[in-house]
């Protein structure tokens, strides 16, 4: 059994590498001015320094899968980013112009449900779409089209109170996305969502982004980042510490191979190659193996990573 | 511009009243129980003093306006509760409309209740019909702003709607004993004749009892007072709501 120290991941900020990458895929939509540029933000509760210099950008049509561990920052800053506080220093725009004068362009689904209980799906969107400049023919259009692509049509005239916390999920980033925003945020929307409305949720955030949006989307989870294409963004005690795709974060981290044997013994090792260390790990087992199992790495790794690198 | 910030506010207020008519329980009570204690008293009063009719209907009217100011206060604590009002601030609304829009609503339950209590004062209790209506109006609408703004601070300073049912139930019952809603201030131990005027209950008594009496003059102390300590409240409540609750227990 072998453990090895994790390789450095890329893209990590005491590096020359890059802490905005260059663009990845679907070219067209992402070139230009960069939709969300915040620099710098910095913010204390108290004793608590929730961010520290947090640097972000996000261009038309990317989705930048924010990641972290608790208490790294990420609502902090969403919440920055909707206007709803304020920074103690740094700077974020919105399309050139700070949270508060680029409200009606930002569409937010915070972490926590946010929904009126007595008020039906249909109502919420009427409201949230109205308030956000949607009239008669274009909002009852946006409302169909969304609750659609969310699966939420048979639930339209239920009150919040009465849905299943999917499909309160659902709800709360339709009224987020209702009046298509250029920038939106959300903040762990798939959080205890069952597969359903995961998918659902990941399907709508894709046709936004593909429709121009800018998308901030926090989250534990790395393989809903990676079915989104999303470019990385790994924050740590307030500040973005890596920035990159996930191929390229997770380029050299060690995954792990684990041999089940039939006495009931684990083997595992730490591998960068796995075929050599199952190789390893096989030639002097002298059992029947009942299990292999090939982990590729994944977010735990590299937090794992950033952490031995920071002392932690 | 000005016709998307009517439009907002407008739709913030149907919103509000959608809320309020889902929930009606709490109205509902604060109408009806009022009217229960006119009847039951009302031969005591008529008994007891001179202006009987008077008292039976101001006295009930103003201590159970007081308590629905838990309604404001409620309407507000749930965007606390439902996590609803940060939502809100994030659209295109201004602050002013959405304060607009969320009170707007609670101010016309406060003058509903109090012209319900009126008109039954007058078509069952036997209170003179007042002679000039405007004033009646006015009155009402002092004090209904008056307890607008005092149940929207309140909710901006309590942790629970456990801690608001607690205040404004403890503060309805100081407010309106010592405004002179149960018992005449002439008639009340000197210690709380003295401190009476601290209530706002007693300003609210006092501008009722003139408006029926259709005594203008006699209106503009109370009215004033009751004003000034509308806007006082008032304006603390809008600089709290336009800050949200962010992780505050509080505002």
């Amino acid at each position: 059994m072998s453990l090895r120290t994790p390789a450095p991941p890329a893209g990590r900020e005491d590096e020359p590498a890059p802490k905005a990458l260059p663009v990845v895929g679907r070219g067209k939509a992402r070139a230009g001015r960069a939709m969300l540029e915040v620099a710098g933000l910095s913010k204390r509760y108290g004793d608590v320094q929730a961010l520290d210099g947090f640097d972000l950008t996000a261009r038309p049509g990317e989705i930048v899968g924010l990641v972290g561990h608790n208490g790294a920052g990420k609502s902090t800053f969403v919440e920055i980013v909707s206007g709803l506080i304020r920074a103690d220093s740094g700077t974020a725009l919105i399309g050139g112009e700070e949270p508060a004068k680029a409200r009606g362009r930002i569409g937010v689904s915070p972490q926590n449900i946010a929904l009126y209980p007595p008020i039906t799906v249909r109502e919420h969107l009427k409201l949230f779409g109205g308030l956000s400049g949607l009239r008669r023919k274009a909002l009852t259009d946006a409302i169909d089209e969304l609750t659609a692509a969310l699966r939420l049509t048979e639930f339209l005239d239920r009150p919040a109170g009465v849905l299943s916390g999917g499909q309160q999920r659902r709800t709360q980033a339709a009224v987020a996305m209702i009046h298509r925003p250029a920038l939106l945020l959300l903040d762990e929307p798939t959080a205890g969502a069952d597969p359903e409305t995961r998918q659902a949720l990941l399907d709508a955030v894709k046709l936004r982004a593909a429709d121009g949006a800018a998308v901030v989307y926090t989250t534990h989870y790395l393989t809903e980042l990676t079915e989104l294409e999303a470019t990385l963004a790994v924050a740590k005690r307030g500040r973005v510490v890596a920035r990159g795709t996930s191929a390229q974060l997770l380029e050299g981290l060690p995954g792990e191979v684990r041999v089940t044997l039939a006495d009931g013994t684990e083997l595992h090792e730490s591998t960068t190659d796995p075929t050599a260390a199952l190789m390893r790990l096989l030639a002097d087992t002298g059992q029947p193996v009942v299990s292999v199992d090939v982990r590729k790495p994944d977010l735990d790794d590299l937090y794992r990573s950033l952490a031995v690198l920071d002392g932690d | 511009m000005a016709t998307d910030a009517l439009y907002r506010t407008g739709l913030m207020a149907k919103h509000n009243t959608l809320l309020r008519l889902r929930d009606p329980g709490q109205l509902i009570s604060y109408i009806v129980m009022p009217m229960l204690l006119m009847l039951v008293f009302k031969p005591l009063y008529v008994t007891a003093l001179k202006s009987g009719t008077l008292q039976a209907v101001t006295g009930p009217l103003v201590m159970f306006s007081v308590f629905a100011l838990s309604i404001v206060g409620n309407s507000i604590m749930v965007e606390r509760e439902w996590r609803t009002w940060d939502r809100l601030r994030v659209t295109r609304s201004s602050r002013a409309e959405l304060l607009l829009g969320k009170t707007l609503p609670a101010f016309v339950i406060l003058l509903l209740q109090q012209c319900v209590l009126l008109i039954f004062g007058c078509l069952v209790i036997g209170l003179p019909v007042p002679p000039t209506m405007g004033w009646i109006m006015l009155a009402v609408a002092v004090w209904g702003f008056t307890l607008l703004a005092l149940g929207s601070a309140l909710a901006t300073i309590v942790r629970s709607r456990g801690d608001l049912g607690m205040v404004s139930d403890l503060g309805a019952m100081l407010v309106s004993a010592l405004g002179g809603a149960l018992v005449p201030v002439s008639l009340m131990p000197a210690w709380a004749q003295h401190i009476a005027p601290a209530s706002p209950g007693y300003w609210a008594m006092s501008l009722l009892r003139a408006a029926i009496g259709g005594d203008a003059s006699g209106m503009v102390r109370p009215a004033l007072v009751c004003l000034a300590i509308g806007l006082v409240c008032g304006a603390f409540a809008t600089y709290r709501l336009s800050r949200g609750w962010g992780r505050s227990h509080l505002l």
